[in-house]
């Protein structure tokens, strides 16, 4: 069992672009993403894992399927020799962004950055795909 | 596009571990008062409360105290007696003195809980246990709910300041406490469907073909996103911090 | 009318169904008991089928691959006896009929009682003297005999298949089990969850309780439609299967009776035997009155329901094609049997949202219908003795459709449903799920279709 051992507040802060405004994208497009890591001084980060994923959100369980994964371990592209990265991947044909009514699919990009200590920090960020309106309740005459 | 607004009653923010521990007033649970508590108690003990009373969440919190304090801490959760073989090879897996948290203890059944827990009593391991019944462990604390302990949880889900007096009222959260007997994960279930009818501003027109998207000119919310989420050992997936 | 329900569903005692994350708290050391306790498993498999295959399955290999064989002498018939105690009061005797034979090993003259196969038991000591009739006293015949311990002979050879494979069925369902939980933790050990989740491949084949609906090749979440496909319609070029819970109540009320009252006519037989044998046992008389209650239940609950099935008659729906695309237009044939009078029949297209979630040791089940579109409707609908009602319809997808999805816990579904309120009989509703893919990608195997409507993209609106 790993303790990690507290060496004082850490707060670190992933910015996340995105090549499309509104961070919309349609399905099949290209979808690419640059970051920038800050508030990681003295800190060392042994690794960084890209992925870009759906996920459910609602009255269910959350369920996730990923797309993209990179997992990033070449000490020339991590803090602090280097604080930026980026990364691309076509979008698949599904599923597409929905946003429900108990259930809500959405598409995110996830930067995971692993600090000795097995301790971890995930940065996540939401972007649309595709144009599928919220659905709604019925109301109950329906 | 207009983007929707997050649901905070959804799961991903209202289970065991995303919420902050509360006693029935409202204010945070001293969890240091408690961990010497259970230390008073000889290190083993339940914690006791109906359902939706809080007692998972408790548990998690008590558990990354003691791994904060330095201890070595297993989790388990039962879902029935089948589980039991998991529960024994936490307890065997742990060292003396080590303590093992079990979610949902009474499922274990009474005569297999009693073996798993004189286990533990011979190879000095401690149990922290949930359960909705007095169990024969000591108990640390009894879990009890209050309409202003659900509007307190509710003050702490993500963009409160946004949507509370707007989408979800004060009425709504005593309302729901009320309907569902003071269980407060039927409760923000319930919360949850109402800030969706509240936040779908056709919610009382039938429809029969595609959404109108003019209808949400002008409407921009942004989805919580998890920016300052450290995901450290013991804690959830994803810690609002 | 109501469009939510809710399922609560008290996992029974003895078998407890896992979905998602298996613990709250210290992964790593779930894993480790996750790892270890299928583990446990696998050698509990390994060990029971290697004892079970050293006790049946060597002992006849032996003899059919290691045993010598020679001619013997039949000097005396026996029959060996058997007790197992069979508590409270009874014993179980078995008799196997086993043969005195004089053989020559090595020029050394042996005098055995030969070994029999396991097959050649019986209760019944009649039968098992019966089978002795075959063998005749001073007679030669051929014999095979163990060469380490000469004293051992058989007189028959071959292998009981049958004891084989129930000997290995339960240790092999250990392995299986056992095997592939252990490989699905070890694959997944020190791993994040994306990274657990995008190298998900063989442990989804491994662990299929754990598996949404298999996604159709090349989109990601959407369901295959391979079951909605396989059926040719009569007039239209599919016929949907149809998912009914009444379809399913029928089958579990007759399986259910079935069973049930097999297991009384045993107690029955068994009551009655005692009977005639001047014994009563009061145990079983007493336990066989509930027993009968519950089976004619059954058997009442069950005819009701097939009644019902065959009064109303059967519903047919056949679509022009399938999967739908967002936009499409399809033709539907709706073909309502049965004898009786519907006062109104209507057909529905709807969408409906599943979310699972666990509630403390329940599991919840919550289903919403979030979109609806009546596609035909009728009144006072009635078919002729020899002719079902039939009617053409069709239906408009609309062009921003969300696709059906599925995933382990939720689901985003299609179906069209046909409701209906006949005479005298309680209203129905039969359910076709269909699947709608995502738009602007060419569906395979799929025919030419109507060009579909051109797809209106919304403006983009201003930023804040």
């Amino acid at each position: 069992m790993t303790v990690s051992i507290d060496r004082g507040p850490l707060k670190p802060k992933v910015e996340v672009q995105f090549d499309r405004p509104y961070r919309h994208h349609e399905p099949r497009d290209q979808l690419a993403v640059r970051y920038r890591i800050e508030g990681c001084d003295g800190e060392h980060i042994r690794a960084i894992e890209h992925s870009v994923l759906w996920y459910t959100e609602g009255k269910g369980e959350e369920d996730l399927g990923v797309h993209f994964f990179q997992r990033v371990t070449d000490r020339t592209m991590l803090p602090p020799t280097a604080t930026a990265g980026a990364f691309s991947t076509p979008l698949p044909q599904s599923p597409l962004s929905y946003e429900g009514v108990i259930v809500k699919v959405r598409w995110c990009v996830r930067v995971r950055l692993f600090f000795d200590g097995s301790r971890d920090f995930v940065s996540e960020h939401v972007f649309d795909v595709g144009h599928v309106p919220p659905a709604r309740m019925l109301s109950s005459g329906a | 596009m207009a983007r929707m607004v997050s649901n905070p009653f959804s799961t991903r923010h209202t289970r065991p571990g995303s919420i902050l521990s509360r006693d029935p007033t409202g204010m945070p649970i001293d969890v240091a008062s408690l961990l010497d508590r259970l230390d008073a108690l000889g290190g083993s003990a339940a914690i006791v409360g109906p359902h939706g009373s809080g007692k998972s969440t408790l548990l998690m919190h008590l558990a990354a105290a003691l791994a904060r304090r330095g201890e070595s801490v297993q989790r388990v959760r039962l879902h029935s007696w089948v589980d039991a073989p998991t529960v024994w090879m936490a307890i065997r897996r742990a060292r003396p003195g080590d303590i093992v948290c079990i979610d949902s203890w009474e499922c274990s059944g009474h005569l297999i809980g009693s073996l798993l827990r004189a286990e533990a009593r011979m190879t000095r391991r401690r149990l922290l246990v949930t359960s909705h019944r007095g169990v024969g462990f000591p108990e640390l604390v009894r879990c009890t709910t209050s309409p202003a302990l659900l509007r307190s949880i509710v003050e702490g889900l993500p963009g409160h300041g946004f949507w509370f007096g707007k989408l979800v009222h004060r009425a709504d959260i005593d309302q729901a406490f009320v309907n569902h007997g003071g269980n407060l994960r039927e409760s923000l279930y319930e919360l949850y469907d109402r800030f969706e009818a509240a936040k779908s501003p056709f919610s009382d027109v039938r429809r029969d073909g595609p959404i109108d998207h003019a209808g949400h000119a002008g409407v921009h919310h942004e989805i919580h996103e998890f920016t300052d989420g450290f995901s450290s050992v013991g804690a959830p997936e994803r810690n609002l911090g | 009318m109501s469009t939510r329900r809710r399922w609560i569903v008290r996992l029974p005692r003895l078998y407890a169904k896992k979905r998602g994350h298996r613990r709250t708290g210290s992964h790593e050391w779930g894993v480790v008991g996750d790892g270890l306790f299928h583990a446990t498993l696998l050698v509990a498999g390994l060990c029971f089928g290697g004892l079970l295959l050293s006790g049946v399955a060597a002992p006849e290999w032996r003899i059919n691959h290691e045993f010598r064989e020679s001619t013997c002498t039949i000097l005396a018939k026996g029959l060996a006896k058997t007790t197992i105690a069979d508590p409270p009061a009874t014993v179980i005797t078995n008799w196997r009929p086993c043969l005195l034979v004089r053989y020559s090993v090595n020029g050394v003259v042996h005098e055995s009682w030969s070994q029999g196969p396991t097959a050649t038991n019986t209760a019944d000591r009649e039968v098992a003297l019966g089978r002795l009739s075959a063998w005749t006293l001073g007679a030669e015949t051929v014999c095979w005999y163990d060469p380490a311990f000469p004293q051992t002979v058989v007189l028959q050879r071959g292998y009981s298949w049958w004891l084989w494979l129930l000997s290995l069925l339960l240790p092999g369902a250990l392995v299986l089990i056992g095997g592939t939980g252990l490989v699905r933790v070890l694959r997944a050990w020190g791993k994040s969850e994306e990274h657990r989740a995008a190298s998900a491949g063989i442990s989804e084949m491994l662990d299929p309780l754990s598996q949404p609906a298999l996604a159709a090749p090349g989109y990601p979440a959407v369901p295959v439609c391979d079951d909605l496909v396989n059926s040719p319609g009569t007039v239209l070029r599919y016929r949907l299967p149809i998912e009914s819970p009444e379809s399913w109540t029928l089958v579990g009320f007759g399986l259910f009776a079935l069973l049930w009252n097999a297991v009384v006519v045993v107690l029955s037989v068994g009551a009655g035997l005692d009977l005639l044998g001047g014994r009563i046992d009061w145990w079983l008389f007493a336990l066989l009155v509930p027993f009968l209650g519950v089976g004619i239940g059954g058997i009442v609950l069950f005819i009701r329901s097939l009644v019902f099935a065959t009064a109303v008659g059967p519903t047919q729906l056949e679509i022009s094609d399938h999967p739908l695309l967002p936009g499409g237009r399809y033709d539907v044939l709706l073909a309502q049997g049965g004898t009786g009078t519907f006062r109104t029949l209507t057909l529905t297209l709807e969408l409906e949202e599943q979310a699972t979630f666990r509630q403390g040791t329940d599991t919840r089940t919550e289903q919403l219908v979030v979109w609806r579109q009546t596609v035909a409707s009728f009144a006072d609908v009635g078919a002729a003795p020899d002719s079902r009602f039939e009617s053409r319809a069709v239906i408009d997808v609309p062009k921003d459709a969300m696709h059906s999805f599925t995933s382990a816990h939720n689901a985003v579904r299609w179906r069209l449903v046909v409701r209906g309120t006949p005479e005298r009989w309680p209203e129905l509703c039969r359910t076709f799920p269909v699947v709608v893919f995502p738009l602007g990608v060419e569906v395979p195997g799929a025919s030419p279709r109507q060009p579909l409507v051109d797809t209106e993209i919304p403006p983009q609106e201003a930023s804040p």
